[in-house]
């Protein structure tokens, strides 16, 4: 670390009256009184290893927070669970936790303080979990340690903690596992009796295996299905009949009659056939239950979009409180890079806002006094005062999360479907072994049972209930190969259906990319200013820093140092000794507020001044004339909804052949648009990069996100194209067309085998073992034909085998 | 034939151990996170021992 740099944070030391911390029995030059104070604490409490031990600077320290607030009681409700009196548990996510070092640190600090019971520090997840007396100490002293030593705690709600999320997964993997052994156990020692069946078995063998199949059978029915049964018993004392009714059933009487069999000495017994049954369907439950999971982190981060605390303006001045105690009518101030906490309406003074989170222009956009400002924006230039409208769970941002939460939380429709008409198909097998049961007793006693169970083994649901879950997964798994995640199941029925596509302009379409040709370079030379640009981006993965990669691949490399990134403002480095910024005018220039020139051209700046101002223009994305010309082929109709200026979309639709485009298009009038297509009765799928595209994507009947796109088009897109590729997006069509194929033969096959399986067995022609047999093969062939989504290469022969990138 | 009399039984409390195993793994934390960890041996290690370093 050189001398100009800060011990503590890393950052350059201002060149007047250096300010000294005292480490180690050295004086350490740090940048400011804050990093001084962490320095000096770490020293004082004996932990200053962490200098020698951490890989990374810690964060800029810009002076402890105020945190009295945590300890208002509405808001240590939400946040502090109570175990007992004296013990109190909190899980705080803390900003600037990053590498091994700090989670060491952090333990070792707050262990000493008087109060802490117990520290559980999660390096990856950023997480520390933290119990203390709460008559000791209390919440808001533990916070203003975590900031003292140069973190930012955020401590997280009861609704964002993950616990019960994970002791859900964890039992259904273990419920999976438990049916799959003892299946395999279970399906062992029926082949076995199968085989005694034709080639003789000793009777003592033959009754030692049945007791063996019961003893592997037991733990599947009592522990595996447990979910089914509970399900069942659920719905059936609110007096409904679930999906769960039906399965529960079937399970209890195969696993009883088979039972019973067991102790009798005789019949068939269908332990095999029950396992396998119960484990199809766990597994089934497993991947919804785990893309419902994942869904659930995007939830998690939106909500931590929104701020807890806000400052109201009262009487004697302003007093920060929790954001749920605000209420319509209050003033709050909201600070320069802080977010907003409420939806509201400016009071003043004019600033720039920086609502990237709604609309995903990470411009800042001008707002005027009496303007609507939404919650979970940033400010870029504050202090502004708000007078809040709406809170909570009113605001646009809780709207967001909620849609999300509820795509997330539906089952596909095209898996509901088959659901209710496989529990329809259960029912009806229930009433028919009824029926051949009773009959039978009338004609032959002896026969009923084996009948009865021969009708409810060979029409085992296993072909109904796989159907559809094995083609969605078979389809998911191929297209995450090639690089498209699907995030929601009902999207890729509606991508195969789709017949308009609407794609956004900036970034789906087009990239940025820098002209050499129009960079202004005012000190140095061309080559010079690029390769400090190209190595100050060198960790980022937005598409402007990207382009400017490209843009400097061919300049002498160099290497920057104490990389710090600033949301929606820029970058700053150091190279060769020297602190350089790049980004927006006002940020390189050190000039906050400072009206200066507004483009959207990148500035690099050392603390002399401008060295180079990048303009980005926009290039076509390599595959995506062959993909607009694709999906022409396939008789698609291709759009273009862009909210940028209708000279450069039309520029644009006239390189790519579309010939209908709306340009200038708010979110509002890009939802219009989709409403008016919608309503003329076409499936419409949306593509985009998230930009301007949250709600809009939503709106769609399948959304797709280009991958470098922000997080919150994930969110909102029910399919994301990681690699950026946009041929994979005419793969991924196939794929789904594909699927929607084998979907319909499976259902159609598992349709054909029952309805010619049953009226045999019920007939008494079929043996409860060929039942079994019959049951499996007719699951298996389900399998196969799901197994053959994806075979034959589909990607069409016009579309250009990706361009390998070339990435630093 | 009589041997497989003691060798079922035997696979069975092998099965049991597995599964015994598989529970105690899932109850540790080894299954909830299946991504992350591959890429833990390319980060820095974690410091040696800071107890030995205490006075």
């Amino acid at each position: 670390m050189n001398a100009q740099a800060c011990f503590h944070c890393g950052e350059a030391n201002p060149d007047s009256a250096p300010i000294l911390a005292r480490v180690q029995g050295r004086q350490h030059a740090v940048c400011c009184p804050g990093c001084k104070a962490a320095a000096e604490w770490i020293e004082t409490l004996g932990l200053a290893d962490y200098y020698r031990l951490r890989s990374e600077p810690a964060q800029r320290h810009d002076g402890v927070a105020d945190h009295a607030a945590w300890d208002r009681p509405a808001l240590a409700r939400l946040h502090v669970r109570s175990t007992s009196a004296d013990r109190a548990e909190v899980i705080v996510l803390v900003d600037g936790l990053r590498c091994s070092a700090c989670a060491w640190l952090i333990e070792r600090a707050l262990r000493g303080i008087d109060g802490v019971l117990d520290v559980g520090v999660n390096a990856l997840a950023r997480r520390v979990s933290l119990e203390f007396d709460p008559r000791r100490i209390k919440l808001s002293s533990l916070l203003a340690a975590l900031s003292r030593l140069g973190y930012v705690p955020h401590p997280l709600t009861a609704g964002m903690i993950d616990s019960q999320r994970q002791r859900e997964s964890r039992a259904a993997l273990k419920r999976l596992v438990v049916a799959g052994l003892g299946t395999m156990q279970a399906m062992m020692m029926a082949v076995a009796l199968y085989a005694g069946v034709f080639d003789g078995i000793d009777p003592a063998v033959r009754e030692f295996f049945r007791w063996i199949g019961f003893l592997v059978a037991t733990p599947v029915v009592l522990y595996s299905a447990q979910p089914f049964f509970r399900g069942a018993v659920r719905e059936w004392r609110a007096r409904r009949l679930s999906m769960d009714t039906p399965v529960a059933l079937a399970v209890a009487l195969i696993y009883l009659a088979s039972m019973l069999n067991v102790f009798v000495g005789s019949h068939e017994i269908y332990f095999d056939s029950v396992s396998m049954f119960v484990l199809f369907l766990l597994l089934g439950r497993h991947l919804a239950m785990r893309a419902r999971h994942r869904a659930g982190d995007v939830v998690d981060a939106l909500s931590r979009l929104q701020p807890v605390l806000a400052e109201r303006r009262e009487a004697a001045g302003y007093t920060t409180i929790a954001v749920h105690e605000l209420e319509a009518g209050d003033i709050v101030r909201v600070g320069s890079g802080a977010a907003i906490p409420a939806d509201g309406e400016l009071l003043g003074p004019r600033c720039r806002i920086d609502e990237s989170l709604l609309s995903g222009e990470s411009t800042p956009i001008a707002r005027e006094p009496g303007q609507a400002l939404i919650a979970g924006s940033l400010v870029m230039d504050g202090p502004i005062e708000v007078v809040v409208h709406r809170i909570g769970a009113d605001t646009v941002l809780a709207g967001i999360v909620r849609m999300v939460t509820r795509a997330a939380s539906e089952r596909p429709a095209l898996a509901r479907l088959a659901d209710a008409r496989a529990a329809r198909f259960v029912v009806r097998v229930l009433a028919a072994t009824l029926i051949t049961a009773l009959a039978w007793a009338w004609f032959d006693p002896g026969r009923a049972l084996p009948a009865a169970l021969a009708v409810l083994v060979v029409s085992c649901p296993c072909a109904f209930a796989l159907a559809v879950p094995s083609a969605l997964t078979r389809a998911v798994a191929v297209l995450a190969q090639r690089g498209v995640l699907v995030v929601d199941a009902d999207a890729l029925e509606a991508l195969a259906r789709a017949d308009r596509f609407i794609f956004d302009k900036t970034g789906t379409l087009t990239e940025p990319s820098f002209e050499r040709a129009r960079i202004e370079v005012i000190r140095g030379s061309l080559e010079q200013a690029l390769g400090i640009a190209a190595a100050l981006e060198q960790s980022n993965s937005h598409p402007l820093g990207l382009a400017l990669r490209r843009a400097g691949a061919s300049a002498p490399p160099k290497t920057a140092t104490a990389l710090r990134h600033v949301q929606g403002a820029g970058v700053e480095g150091d190279i060769d000794g020297i602190r350089y910024r790049l980004g927006r005018a006002d940020f390189s220039l050190h000039a906050p507020g400072a009206d200066t020139v507004h483009d959207d051209a990148l500035v690099l700046a050392d603390t002399d001044g401008v060295i180079a101002r990048f303009p980005p223009s926009e290039q076509l994305r390599p595959a995506a004339a062959a993909l607009i010309r694709s999906l022409g082929d396939a008789g698609i109709k291709c759009e273009i909804l862009s909210g940028d200026r209708a000279a450069r979309v039309a520029r644009i639709a006239g390189l790519l052949a579309i010939d209908e485009f709306t340009a200038a298009a708010s979110p509002a009038d890009k939802l219009a648009r989709l409403a008016v297509l919608r309503a003329q009765g076409h499936v419409v799928a949306m593509v985009g990069d998230g930009i301007n595209d949250a709600p809009v994507l939503a709106a769609a009947d399948v959304a797709i996100a280009i991958g470098e796109g922000s997080a919150m088009a994930h969110a909102a897109s029910g399919i994301l194209l990681a690699s950026s590729r946009l041929e994979s997006l005419l793969e991924a069509r196939h794929v789904a067309a594909e699927m929607l194929v084998r979907l319909k033969q499976n259902l159609n096959w598992a349709l054909a085998y029952n309805l010619s399986a049953v009226p045999l067995a019920a007939l008494g022609f079929v043996p409860p073992w060929l039942a079994a047999i019959g049951m499996s093969a007719s699951s298996i062939v389900v399998i196969l034909n799901s197994l053959r989504i994806g075979r034959h290469a589909t990607a069409s022969p016009d579309a250009p085998r990706p361009v390998s990138e070339a990435v630093a | 034939m009589n041997i497989i009399l003691l060798l079922i039984p035997i696979s069975m409390v092998l099965l049991g151990v597995g599964i015994w195993a598989f529970f105690w793994a899932v109850n540790h934390a080894q299954f909830d996170d299946l991504d992350t960890p591959s890429l833990t041996p390319l980060s820095e290690d974690r410091p040696a021992a800071p107890d030995a370093e205490e006075p």
